[in-house]
């Protein structure tokens, strides 16, 4: 059996303080054995990493112009897409046997995330958020104001990631930086090894940056650990379920700013104008695609789509192409292994449709004469947005009419947060401003929807923005030096 | 329809008379043979099911054994009526519908269909709570049927009561909830007067029942033969005190020998039920392992949760029955419980779908959890 080392911790290069205890986690799949080295966490631990991220961001981040700050990243991101990084590879494998998901998905997920991590989106998202990423580094003029502002970062953010989805925790990380803060990171059991890997590129390219960034694991709910955390932060950015996000929230203090990214819906719709008989094959590859990447699990996955009626390919014939192109993604992007609890949902559910069918409902249902690889279960659109099994369930929801889903998506409308939008014709502006309206965060196209941008209000937050205290100045005129920063 | 009435009235006699012959594994080619002709009906009469059985090429005349009849998933009854004979339909069984409130399968029974589940419930409980032929005051933290109808533990622990219980048997979840000085009254006659108890129960009622009493430092003894019976069991990955625990705090608590505490595995789609073999082997003398029976009239494997073919002893998959009491709906029932085959019987080893939680998409607990406040 195949063995990979790896780290389920970051630890910047310079601290060293006091005696650290480790233990390690198995996890084996394919013939490989992954045995991660996780750091035993005490709130003691957290304290005394904590005060030296802190020092280590006065001394060198908080000091360093955006502009070199994005170099780093920008350098870090383009390591990662090289085919033939090392530390690349070893995060394939051993993100594949970890999470279950397959290899080719894994490299997909690095390749999107890092695609949409370079230089000049970490640039155009500040300057979408603050107008000028100078501002970051200086006070600088606002012709509003009339004056001059800086934004300041907080010193030390904490952030708790979200389950299994590979290559993620990099963005928080990148995020931190750009704002000058030092970070944190709890990683989730699920997926504990990235975000050290990751780590440790930035510690190649500039250890002053990478001095002012951790990563601990500990179990959620170890309340000591997480208050001494807290009562240091002053940012916390969660990410997780709902049940988890409150119970953190409680605990954590006023005076920090936080961020939540609960758990979200995602789902997609098609007019009939887009259902003609040009471009069919490439919107059901696009659909497959949105299905397939992260095998459903992430916020950003459908959890349906709705079809319009009346267009020129009839539902029966787009699901048959639909399973054509479930089968070709499979080729290229093969699902992982689901437990047997994902297993059990998928095959219930499919029993359920199969049995409305054969009440003679207008239910079609297509998957493999085996296994549970991918579903297609195609039906008349049911009163309100729900929760597919997962691992590559398709749902299509057939609507008369496209504002008719308007009501089903109400009552979850504080989930709602992706959406991939073709309609094709005059209406579509109207009907994306309507769920604009509803919560919708995020308006894509079909093939888009595992792929958010840098700029992209992560769920309608301003992710950066929201992390930034100012500085006015209010009295330009009698400020003496500050007139080299007047780009008014 | 009358030549239906009067197969099934046959059949009946024939399953009765094998039920009735006790848990043991016995006659395994009669038992075959009764899985077919129960198949044959469910096949030709149930229309839904047919589909289903066509679909997969499995129609009586092609198959041989009861291995081959198609099982149908617990969720198929949120879906359809898949009664044998639904006009004939005198008692509903709901599930209860935790991950999803107002989504709940049904079963419905026909009169003697209900007297094939009480024969079941007569025999097991006979040769796997009582192997002593001890009657004892049966003590339900269950709310009585007239208040549960649909509840199928409420109806089990009812007959339970009726075949094996003293007068002062009763019901202890009313209108308003447990009545915890009603049963504490109860349980003190008991051991007032000497009388052995049965105290029956759902496992999470019985546990926040010894911790009530662990908290006021309450504790009985009640007289030898006193027995408990805890249905359901420790969802897995819970925080739940395991089994042994909850043994310790039957003899803690209520003065039950651990050996005398017997786990039920009983669910809304199957007629029978699948207790553990601790009573049975203690009275027989035996120190084995324990695990779950299947009782002669029904059998367990375990299917591999991806493909649903069936996997060889000792692997874990989902566990699948077939139980010939269902002859009033689908004998063949694939569930999503855990579990796996082993010598002499089965392990269950909790809900699979209670591990579904990759990801950051929503879940459907946490949805309904939260569209009231929407």
């Amino acid at each position: 059996m195949g063995l990979i080392a790896a780290n389920g911790y970051y630890l910047p290069a310079g601290y060293g303080q006091g005696q650290l205890e480790f233990s390690t986690r198995c996890f084996e799949r394919s013939g490989l054995q992954v045995q991660l080295s996780v750091l035993v966490v005490t709130s003691a631990l957290v304290e005394s990493l904590s005060a030296y991220l802190k020092k280590s961001r006065q001394e060198h981040l908080a000091r360093l112009p955006v502009r070199h700050i994005i170099d780093v990243l920008d350098e870090a991101s383009r390591r990662w897409l090289d085919a033939g990084y090392p530390p690349r590879k070893t995060a394939i494998d051993a993100l594949h046997v970890i999470t279950g998901f397959s290899r080719e998905i894994v490299a997909a997920s690095i390749d999107a995330e890092m695609e949409s991590s370079l230089g000049d989106h970490m640039w155009q998202a500040l300057c979408s958020e603050i107008r000028n990423p100078l501002y970051l580094d200086d006070f600088q003029y606002s012709a509003e104001l009339n004056g001059y502002s800086r934004a300041f970062g907080p010193e030390l953010i904490v952030s708790f990631f979200s389950e299994n989805i590979p290559a993620l925790p990099h963005l928080l990380f990148m995020r931190a930086a750009l704002v000058k803060a030092a970070c944190l990171g709890k990683v989730a059991s699920g997926e504990p090894a990235f975000a050290p890997l990751y780590l440790k590129t930035i510690e190649d390219i500039d250890p002053g940056i990478a001095a002012c960034m951790a990563v601990l694991y500990w179990q959620g709910g170890s309340a000591e650990v997480e208050d001494a955390a807290f009562a240091r932060a002053d940012a916390a950015i969660v990410f997780g379920g709902e049940e988890a996000c409150s119970a953190l929230a409680e605990r954590i203090p006023r005076s920090v700013k936080l961020l939540v990214h609960g758990h979200k819906l995602g789902f997609g719709v098609i007019g009939k104008k887009a259902l003609g008989r040009d471009g069919i094959d490439a919107l059901a590859a696009a659909i497959a695609y949105d299905h397939g990447m992260f095998d459903q699990q992430a916020c950003l996955a459908p959890q349906a789509y709705y079809v319009e009626e009346g267009g020129e390919v009839s539902p029966a014939e787009f699901v048959d192409k639909l399973a054509q192109a479930m089968d070709e993604l499979e080729a290229k992007l093969p699902r992982g292994s689901i437990s047997a609890g994902e297993a059990a949902a998928v095959n219930q559910s499919r029993v359920r449709y199969e049995i409305r069918q054969l009440q003679a409902a207008e239910v079609m249902l297509r998957c493999p004469a085996r296994g549970t690889g991918w579903t297609i279960a195609c039906e008349r659109a049911p009163a309100v947005l729900t929760v597919s099994p997962r691992n590559r369930f398709v749902r299509l929801w057939a609507v008369e009419d496209i504002f008719q889903i308007l009501p089903a998506l109400q009552p979850v409308r504080r989930f709602l947060q992706n959406a991939a939008v073709a309609i094709g014709d005059e209406r579509e502006l109207a009907f994306i401003r309507s769920l604009g309206e509803l919560g919708v965060s995020r308006v894509t196209a079909p093939g888009a929807m595992p792929l958010p941008s840098m700029m992209w209000h992560h769920d309608g937050i301003a992710a950066l923005a929201s992390l930034l205290r100012w500085c006015d100045i209010e009295k330009k005129d009698t400020v003496s030096g500050l007139e080299a920063n007047n780009r008014g | 329809m009358k030549q239906l009435l009067h197969a099934v009235q046959e059949l009946d006699a024939d399953i009765l008379a094998f039920i009735e012959k006790g848990v043991a594994p016995r006659d395994a080619d009669a038992f075959n043979l009764l899985a077919l002709r129960v198949f044959k009906l469910q096949f030709h009469h149930i229309p839904v099911y047919r589909g289903y059985c066509e679909r997969r090429g499995r129609i009586p005349d092609s198959i041989a054994s009861w291995e081959d009849i198609p099982a149908l998933f617990t969720d198929a009854f949120k879906e359809a009526d898949l009664s044998l004979l639904p006009e004939a339909a005198v008692r509903t069984f709901m599930t209860s519908g935790t991950t999803s409130p107002g989504e709940r399968g049904r079963i419905h029974y026909d009169e003697a269909g209900l007297s094939l589940m009480d024969a079941t419930i007569r025999i097991a409980a006979s040769d796997m709570l009582f192997p002593d032929g001890m009657q004892a005051a049966v003590l339900v933290i269950a709310p009585p049927p007239d208040m549960a109808p649909h509840m199928i533990m409420s109806y089990g622990m009812d007959r339970l009561r009726q075949y094996f219980g003293l007068p002062h048997s009763g019901f202890f979840i009313g209108e308003n909830g447990f009545d915890i000085p009603a049963f504490i009254a109860a349980l003190g006659r008991c051991e007032a007067e000497g009388a052995p108890a049965a105290v029956c129960g759902g496992t999470a009622g019985l546990v926040n029942f010894f911790n009530y009493c662990h908290d006021r430092g309450l504790r009985w003894h009640l007289p030898p033969g006193s027995r408990c019976l805890d249905a359901g069991g420790f969802k897995a990955g819970r925080r739940q005190p395991g089994r042994d625990a909850f043994l310790v705090c039957c003899e803690n608590v209520l003065g039950i020998d651990r050996n005398l505490c017997v786990n039920l595995l009983g669910m809304t789609e199957t007629a029978s039920q699948f207790y553990d073999n601790t009573l049975q082997q203690h009275w027989q003398g035996l120190h084995g392992p324990t695990v779950k029976i299947s009782p002669a009239w029904t059998r367990t494997i375990a299917v591999d949760p991806d493909t649903l073919e069936p996997l060889p002893r000792g692997e874990t998959g989902l566990l699948r029955y077939f139980d010939l009491a269902n002859r009033g709906h689908i004998c063949a029932i694939q569930t999503d419980d855990l579990g796996r085959s082993v010598d002499g019987g089965f392990e269950i080893l909790g809900r699979a779908r209670d591990d579904q939680t990759r990801g950051c998409s929503l879940t459907i607990d946490e949805m309904t959890r939260n569209m009231g406040s929407c």
